[in-house]
């Protein structure tokens, strides 16, 4: 065997114990939830002895409330991600100038929500947002504004749950991007004064674009966990009123727990999966080939 | 190759030995050392007032008790993973009666028949409606009945003795102000406080899930309703089911607070002991809080009465053995304990609510709970949800179709119709509809 061959066989030999956690704690629970999600198998009866192939996921898709919590997860995305973006990158801008001080009591306050526990967020929350009893309701009606319904009323529900998600995980997306920004070089900085351009063109077409790496971590990091989060809604609404908060890995909670069913959870935790999978390399693709 | 192979092999020893050390269980408490059992329990008042007993159980039988308190609704959850495990962290099993049917149809309940005859257990103080709730399940007797939290009609009695709105009520209705008798009443009440004065009606619990499934559960047994038959064929679908959405609706619309379609028991709790509220019907043992000066101020301002109608919702905890436990005799020496009668007592004047004839008839604690002689009658008169392998998965369904009609304007037939359909598909999947 050649040097290098002895080499690479040696590399390989330090990859195994990765490779063997790896295996253990990610390729075997999945494979075991595909496999799951073929056979009947329930809390009452755990055993792989009915093969049913693709009937679980049929029986998803044949469940309006199913789709429902699709839409709900969606729209839920849709509103969180942008919101903790564009709050999180106008923090991180205001944070990174050099004349504001005593940035290290801004950090210590950024991190507390997203040290807290998102039950913790949520009890804390429904106190404040208590529609009869909470502090929001209380100054508002000071204030002049009328009453709000802020987990009672469907229209306004994901709403709430949403402005909660935001409060806790915008400040991950202040201090990823802060640390993006303070890394980036001062020389394109530099060209762009000379060449006469104003803040908001330097900051559309030099910060941004140098940033495109990390701005793309923290949306893809974002997407994920939202389309995942469930303790906010668990805590906060149970998924009402009626079914306008039902978001999908709640209906996923709610199917192995309540009815018992680990094979119906465990396809549409799959369908989820891909949804996921599908989304992250669209985003990936698309925010890598505008930086290329 | 043949060092390769061996590297190979130590590689995967190495990861696989220590995960198997950390996977077994713990062995039945080794000969001679202490024994600690350990206790997933509600966060509710009884379970205070047990912990605050323990040093006498542990001075007593030198066992060890270690509680950990959660949220009802974390509860399940934390359950079912270790009645999956080889061995549960949790010996002994405090068990809503939700579960009274799924967890000894699992398998996963010791029976308590041998044990009972064995140290001559007496069952015979148990109110029977609380021994077949959480008592019984197929004729074999898995649980000890340990807690009740039947629902009942509180209504604040100083509102009832008010002249002026007393005159109105008359003049409105042409009938006296008094305690209701009938559903419909009880309603009609609710509204009038709301309008004519600066308190909600009634402090609904209207979430979705279990509070409005529970809650509402009592108007649809008050008028009369059942939610399967004999045979086990959805009743649900019908003219009292109809009435009882009705009623409820109107309630929550007009004698309610606006945010009640998200409250929680807490919720409820929150508002009545505020003094927000002229009345809930909720469980039985809140009016203990309401006697206790320290936190409320409402002492023998609440008036408990059974739900106007034929019944109230039943619900109860019963206390149980984890089938997958090492430590089942100690497990069995604390239920015995906690059950006993001087035990059982204590908890009740501190607050519980027992189970047991004896202490629901026993001068010193209606003394001070002169109340508990209508508890014991609630007790026999209530209703519990049908219990069976799926009675969570049903009752969270009745609780999606009712929050979707008190808040989404869902039409109440529609609603009725889809849970007659899903009811009847969890009768089949149980095996008890053919």
């Amino acid at each position: 065997m050649s040097f290098q061959a002895r080499y690479r066989m040696i590399g390989y030999q330090f990859l195994i114990p990765t490779f063997l956690v790896l295996l253990l704690v990610v390729a075997m629970p999945l494979l075991f939830s595909l496999v799951l999600s073929m056979f009947r198998y329930t809390f009452l009866s755990p055993r792989l002895n009915e093969f049913v192939g693709f009937s679980n996921y049929a029986s998803v898709v044949h469940d309006q409330y199913f789709w429902n919590s699709v839409k709900v997860t969606f729209l839920f995305v849709l509103m969180v991600v942008p919101l903790e973006f564009f709050i999180g990158y106008g923090i991180a801008l205001m944070l990174s100038r050099p004349e504001i001080r005593f940035k290290s009591i801004f950090y210590f306050i950024l991190t507390i929500p997203m040290v807290m526990s998102p039950v913790a967020v949520g009890l804390i929350w429904r106190m404040l947002l208590h529609p009869e009893l909470g502090v929001v309701n209380y100054l508002l009606g000071k204030l002049g504004f009328g009453y709000v319904n802020w987990f009672g009323d469907e229209r306004l529900a994901l709403f709430t749950v949403t402005l909660v998600d935001v409060w806790q995980q915008v400040s991950f997306m202040v201090l990823l991007l802060l640390s993006g920004i303070t890394s980036l070089p001062k020389e394109p900085f530099e060209s762009a004064t000379i060449d006469g351009a104003n803040w908001l063109q330097t900051l559309l077409f030099v910060k941004t674009p140098l940033l495109m790496p990390i701005i793309t971590v923290a949306l893809l990091q974002r997407v994920i966990t939202s389309f995942k989060t469930y303790d906010l809604v668990y805590i906060l609404t149970s998924g009402g009123p009626g079914v306008s908060t039902d978001l999908i890995s709640y209906n996923i909670y709610r199917t192995t727990f309540m009815g018992l069913d680990l094979s119906v959870a465990s396809a549409v935790s799959y369908m989820l999966l891909i949804v996921i999978l599908a989304i992250t390399v669209v985003i990936f693709r698309s925010t890598m080939k505008g930086n290329e | 190759m043949k060092k390769r192979g061996l590297f190979v092999c130590v590689l995967v020893v190495c990861l696989l030995v220590p995960l198997s050390v950390f996977g077994a269980g713990s062995k039945e408490a080794d000969a001679g050392k202490p024994v600690t059992l350990n206790l997933l329990m509600e966060d509710v008042p009884d379970t205070q007032i047990i912990k605050d007993m323990l040093p006498e159980f542990e001075a007593k039988t030198g066992i060890k008790v270690n509680f950990e308190i959660v949220q009802y609704t974390d509860m399940h959850t934390k359950l079912i993973t270790q009645f999956l495990a080889p061995t549960s962290t949790y010996d002994v099993i405090e068990v809503d009666n939700y579960w009274a049917g799924e967890f000894p149809a699992a398998g996963w309940l010791e029976p308590l028949d041998e044990y009972v005859k064995k140290d001559n257990f007496d069952m015979s103080v148990y109110v029977p409606a609380m021994m077949e709730m959480v008592g019984y399940y197929k004729d074999k007797l898995y649980m000890i009945p340990m807690y009740n939290y039947t629902m009942a009609l509180m209504y604040r009695n100083d509102v009832f003795t008010d002249k002026a709105l007393h005159d109105k009520y008359r003049k409105q209705f042409g009938k006296d102000f008094a305690p209701p008798v009938s559903l419909d009443e009880y309603v009609e009440q609710c509204i009038f406080v709301q309008e004519n004065t600066n308190m909600y009606g009634s402090a609904m619990q209207g979430g979705k899930g279990d509070p409005i499934a529970m809650e509402w559960s009592n108007y649809f047994f008050a008028l009369g309703g059942r939610i399967y038959d004999d045979n086990w064929k959805a009743t649900i679908n019908g003219p009292i089911a109809l009435k009882a959405i009705e009623l409820y609706k109107k309630n929550i619309a007009q004698g309610a607070p606006a945010g009640a379609t998200s409250y929680t028991l807490e919720d409820s709790l929150r508002m009545m002991s505020a003094g927000e509220a002229f009345s809930f019907i909720s469980y039985n043992w809140m009016l203990a809080q309401f006697q206790d000066e320290k936190v409320s101020k409402l002492k023998d301002k609440v008036q408990l009465v059974p739900v106007p109608g034929e019944s109230g919702l039943a619900g109860g905890w019963g206390w149980a053995i984890a089938a997958n436990t090492p430590k089942k005799d100690a497990a069995w020496e604390f239920i015995k304990w906690v059950e006993s009668p001087a035990v059982v007592k204590a908890r009740a004047l501190a607050g519980g609510a027992p189970t047991r004839y004896d202490v629901l008839r026993d001068a010193e604690v209606l003394a001070k709970y002169p109340y508990y002689s209508e508890v014991e009658k609630i007790l026999e008169k209530a209703r519990p949800v049908p219990e069976f392998e799926y009675s969570s998965q049903m009752v969270e369904m009745l609780g999606r179709e009712l929050s979707l009609i008190v808040s989404s304007g869902k039409d109440p037939q529609v609603a009725l119709a889809q849970l007659e359909k899903d009811f009847n598909e969890l009768a089949k999947k149980a095996n008890l509809q053919k």
